[in-house]
């Protein structure tokens, strides 16, 4: 035992040593390199570059030169796509031929079935409010959309999540796929499916449904593996098939956490809208997209107003849906309800006519038993009748349909004349060198433009090479080293070394910025309730709003150019760190803090002897969080001036060069992956 | 619970042969190369197997009731689970009916499961998202058995377990007690032979833990099921068991009637049980019976006693009197005598 100890601890001081004196090699190699060719050295030699971006172009010509007479489109891509454009026009069809005020109706309906009369007030007023500003049409079509993705979805995600939680090996399978699909821009995706899914707006639904898949698999397979053993041993003992296992006991009780899956489905789901919006999806994100390239900021304003309060609406509604006690133990007693239950009359109708209806399917049913499990669900069963009831009456008197163009406000005029304010006044404030103007430029000037010339110029390819995988084995080992050198080493590959060392430099200065905000803050709200209770909200508002939204005020305070998109990767990255920081410290055992206390530790000792170096793994996770989000903002930093990766992946989908556009997306996913795998082997050394 | 039967009745209902179970990557050959002097630390630590249990064999007959009794990690849930094969025994026979339960496949077992033995857990394993009424059915739903029928049926076992007007109810609504007891009437929906306790009362407060004892040796008089009760507690295991086996690193270390036990204990080991054991709800007449001199004439008295009276029934009047105390049969034959001193000394032996 000894003896072989020794030995291991041997054998990894001199794989210690042998690798030192790679790094040194390498290093002389290169000032070696550097002397003799120095051509070599200063630009990724084009000549390596791997060539994809022909293939992939010609494929594409193929394909669209193959679409209509190709048996893989006629067959397969073609009917799919029909049957999606189907599905989505019935659901749209439906959602605008229903009066308006139903849509709304129903929604208050559920909401108060689900958690009460907050909710219908969030629903009713939500949705009121996509009305008054003229964007009805709009949301239907985007709520529309959400729908079918959202459904298409579950109908994958839930077998595919059952099939995982019974095998692992098929789980283990899937797992690098959905990492894969998280980690992955939208953009990468979009290309493809647009080049298969041709059809208008399938390619969103498809789009959609990729990006919302993952929370659906995960947490079906979660849920299952969660159901209490003791359950599944009393099923087993009792003689029940696999079958009866799954749907008696293990689905049921995996509901909840299937529900949180639907709950992030959806949420994804309206995390791309906007994106989905620039492939022909319509509705919401249309209208954003549309302004932001008009520049009319109190259009996109509305419009984006109208999409986080959808979210909210559908993240709340679907929040309780999760929570929502089916074994109705602990239902609150709602006043409501009280007064629909007195109208038990829908309810005994309905029963009897089961027990007519019944008898011609060939069942028997009981009066009684039937009334009792309707009784269960009077509310329901009242809504549903009530609505139906109106909409009939509606069919046959009013023809209301969408909503009222005479009821509007303009909240696109203020918004405008705030912004202009704004720009007016804050870009240089009374003709100061201070202002966003000034800023935007110090900014560019000072601190980006050098650490991308570093990056891009100054410092030979290699080098950065040799300095990550350093990084990455100091972080974690040589394994790491080597993975992340063969990433960086592809981006050159690919010939996106210039882009990306540029994207690279406008994350470090953008992960900056979000880090020295999150940690001070999060301190904060950790020790101040008050501040955390005004902090709370607008954080979680920042969470739902789509970047785009507030893309359009900032690029008009600080010109396009790459400042917009470090400032929206910023806010997109700070909610979750500040929230990781403060939890982190919020999570520091009591006993703990009050020990320190006791002795005599100030406050501020407290913090930085105790609770900061025992919050360190969760804040540093929060790091990590900042770190992703910000990198997933490269796209969007893209189309707004910021150069890089994102341009170049923007650039290849506008002007159909999907070679670009692909070897931009697999840059972008390489240095992810690389980043990601850094911070989380020193998140997890630590 | 009930004596045990006089005359042994033909078969067994469960019959154990050297059953082994052995966790770890090469349960059978471990199996062979174990050393009867080898003691399960030991086997751990040189081959990494654990092992649950160890050559174990005891017979079951009909109507009654055997305690398992052991320590906490003793190997009798792997035991107890073995029998209905939620665990798979390494080796060995567990016999059922006449069939070998380790050799039946899935169809088998199924039947097996659904039609014979029934199980209660020790943390009750109700199904939380069911009412009391279809936890207590799902054994009949599995089957196939008709909504109706499966009802009236779990109506009436909720009755029998006294929880009549909770069948509406879901299970966290209850008691711990009252939970059991709808773990109780779930394993009797069924109505099979046999019924495996593993640990059931063990959750329970003491006072609600002593009722549960209760209500089982009252169901149990009318009921006559084949019994295999787990527990940690001795006095549980007196209390409840016609034979009972104390359990120890996987293996039986003794097994007997709680008289037997009581009386004679082999091992260091179950005496540290038996010691404190309440003797005289144990120990019958026979214990302090004390032969009649030959010769000598059959004490009289105006009481007299069958030898299988407790002590506890006794103590009032043979403490009351000086003279001995004749020990009849059924056959009114006289055995022996007991007196003061002799039950004295079978009480602080
Ligand atoms: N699935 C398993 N894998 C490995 N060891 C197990 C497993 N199940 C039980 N054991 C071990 O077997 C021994 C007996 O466990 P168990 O039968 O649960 O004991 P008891 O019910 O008497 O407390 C314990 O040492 C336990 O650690
Ligand atoms: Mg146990």
């Amino acid at each position: 035992m000894l003896g072989s100890k020794t030995l291991s601890a041997q054998s990894s001081a001199w794989m210690r040593v042998a690798l030192w004196a790679g790094v040194v090699a390498l290093g002389v190699g290169i000032v070696f390199i550097a002397q003799t060719q120095p051509a070599l050295l200063e630009k990724f030699p084009e000549t390596w570059n791997l060539g994809l971006r022909q293939p992939i172009n010609d494929f594409q010509s193929w394909v669209i030169g193959h679409r209509s007479s190709h048996p893989v489109f006629a067959f397969f891509f073609d009917p799919l796509s029909d049957l999606i454009d189907f599905g989505l026009r019935r659901v749209e069809d439906f959602l605008l031929i229903t009066p308006w005020y139903l849509v709304v109706l129903a929604f208050g309906l559920v909401g108060y079935w689900l958690a009460g009369w907050r909710l219908t007030l969030l629903a009713v007023g939500g949705l009121l409010f996509c009305g008054l500003v003229g964007l009805w049409e709009e949301s239907m079509q985007t709520l529309a959309l959400m729908s079918v993705s959202v459904f298409i979805s579950l109908l994958i995600g839930i077998p595919l999540g059952i099939i995982a939680s019974r095998s692992a090996a098929f789980e283990a399978a899937l797992r690098p796929l959905l990492d894969g699909m998280q980690t992955m821009p939208a953009f990468v995706y979009l290309i493809p499916v647009l080049l298969f899914f041709g059809v208008a707006r399938v390619p969103s639904v498809v789009a959609t449904v990729i990006y919302a898949l993952p929370p659906a698999i995960r947490l079906t397979t979660l849920g299952i593996r969660q159901v209490i053993l003791s359950a599944i041993e009393a099923a087993r003992s009792f003689g029940s098939t696999p079958r009866q296992m799954l749907l008696k006991v293990e689905l049921p009780l995996a509901l909840p956490s299937i529900m949180t899956g639907v709950n992030q489905t959806i949420m994804m789901a309206l995390g791309i809208v906007v994106i989905a919006a620039l492939i022909g999806a319509g509705g919401l994100g249309r209208e954003v997209t549309i302004s932001l390239q008009r520049l009319k900021v109190g259009d996109a304003f509305e419009a984006g107003m109208a999409i986080v309060l959808l979210a909210i609406i559908l993240d709340r509604l679907s929040d309780a849906l999760s929570k929502y006690d089916f074994t109705g133990v602990g239902r609150r007693q709602r006043v409501l309800a009280g007064v629909l239950a007195a109208l038990q009359l829908p309810a005994k109708g309905l029963a009897w006519l089961v027990c007519r209806i019944a008898p011609l399917a060939g069942r028997r049913a009981n009066y009684e038993t039937v009334y009792e499990s309707l009784a269960q669900n009077l509310f329901l069963i009242n809504s549903v009748l009530i609505v139906a009831a109106l909409w009939l009456a509606d069919a046959l008197a009013f023809h209301s349909g969408g909503f009222p163009s005479a009821l509007n406000i303009r909240l696109d005029i203020p918004a405008d004349a705030v912004v202009r304010w704004m720009r007016d006044n804050l870009y240089e404030i009374g003709g100061s060198p201070f202002g966003t103007g000034p800023l935007s430029d110090f900014i560019t000037l000072q601190m980006m433009n050098p650490l991308r010339d570093l990056l891009v110029k100054t410092l030979p390819w290699a080098t950065v090479i040799l300095w990550v995988a350093a990084l990455a084995f100091t972080a974690s080992g040589w394994r790491l080293a080597l993975a992340a050198a063969v990433g960086f080493f592809t981006i050159g590959l690919l010939g996106m070394w210039e882009a990306g060392m540029d994207t690279l430099s406008q994350c470090i200065i953008a992960i900056f910025f979000t880090i020295i905000i999150a940690v001070p803050v999060g301190v904060l709200t950790s020790r101040n309730d008050a501040a955390q209770m005004v902090l709370r909200p607008l954080l979680d508002t920042l969470q739902t709003i789509p970047p785009f939204v507030y893309l359009v005020p900032v690029i008009m305070l600080f010109n396009i150019g790459r400042v917009p998109g470090l400032i929206a990767a910023v806010l997109y990255a700070l909610p979750p760190g500040i929230k990781l920081v403060d939890l982190g410290i919020r999570q520091v055992p009591v006993e703990t803090v009050e020990a320190a206390t006791a002795f005599g530790s100030t406050g501020w000792q407290t913090l930085f002897n105790v609770q900061l170096p025992l919050a360190l793994p969760s804040i540093l996770v929060g790091i990590n969080q900042m770190i992703m989000m910000v990198l997933s903002m490269v796209i969007i930093a893209g189309m707004v001036g910021g150069a890089g990766l994102g341009l170049e992946a923007v650039t290849g989908l506008a002007r159909s060069d999907t070679g670009r556009g692909i070897e931009a997306g697999l840059a972008i996913v390489a240095l992810a992956i690389v980043i990601d795998r850094i911070t989380q082997a020193w998140t997890t050394e630590k | 619970m009930t004596p045990a039967p006089a005359s042994i009745p033909s078969a067994p209902e469960i019959s154990c042969r050297d059953v082994w179970k052995v966790f770890g990557k090469n349960p059978l050959s471990i199996i062979q190369s174990i050393r009867p002097e080898q003691t399960r630390a030991q086997i751990l630590e040189t081959t990494g197997h654990v092992v649950g249990v160890r050559g174990v064999s005891f017979d079951v007959y009909k109507g009654q009731t055997f305690v398992v009794m052991g320590l906490s990690g003793s190997g009798k849930s792997t035991l107890v689970r073995s029998v209905s094969r939620l665990a798979d025994a390494t080796s060995g026979q567990i016999i059922i009916g006449g069939q070998d339960v380790m050799k039946m496949d899935d169809r088998q077992l199924l039947e097996l499961r659904r039609h014979k033995v029934s199980m209660v857990f020790q943390n009750f394993g109700l199904f939380p998202h069911r009412r009391v009424i279809d936890n207590v059915a799902y054994g009949l739903e599995v089957q196939g058995v008709e909504k109706k029928a499966r009802y009236e049926r779990a109506e009436k076992m909720i009755e029998l377990v006294g929880l009549s007007g909770w069948a509406r109810h879901y299970p966290k609504q209850l008691s711990g007690g009252m939970q059991q007891r709808v773990g109780l009437a779930r394993a009797l929906a069924v109505d099979p032979q046999i019924l495996l306790f593993d640990e059931p009362f063990s959750a329970l407060d003491p006072l609600i833990r002593r009722e549960m004892q209760d209500e089982l040796i009252r169901l149990q008089t009318v009921m006559h099921k084949t019994i295999v009760f787990i527990t940690h507690d001795f006095v549980e295991a007196l209390r409840l068991g016609d034979r009972i086996a104390i359990m120890k690193d996987g293996e039986f270390v003794q097994v007997g009637t709680p008289e037997e036990l009581v009386l004679n204990p082999q091992t260091d080991y179950v005496s540290a049980f038996t010691k404190d054991a309440p003797r005289a709800k144990v120990l019958t007449v026979r214990a302090a019976m004390k032969p009649i001199p030959s010769g000598a004439p059959i004490p009289s008295n105006h009481h007299i006693v069958h030898p299988d009276m407790k002590l506890e029934e006794v103590m009032p009047f043979v403490a009351a009197t000086d003279t001995p105390i004749p020990v009849l049969d059924d056959a009114s034959a006289a055995l022996g005598f007991i007196d003061r001193t002799s039950v004295m000394q079978a009480l602080v032996a």
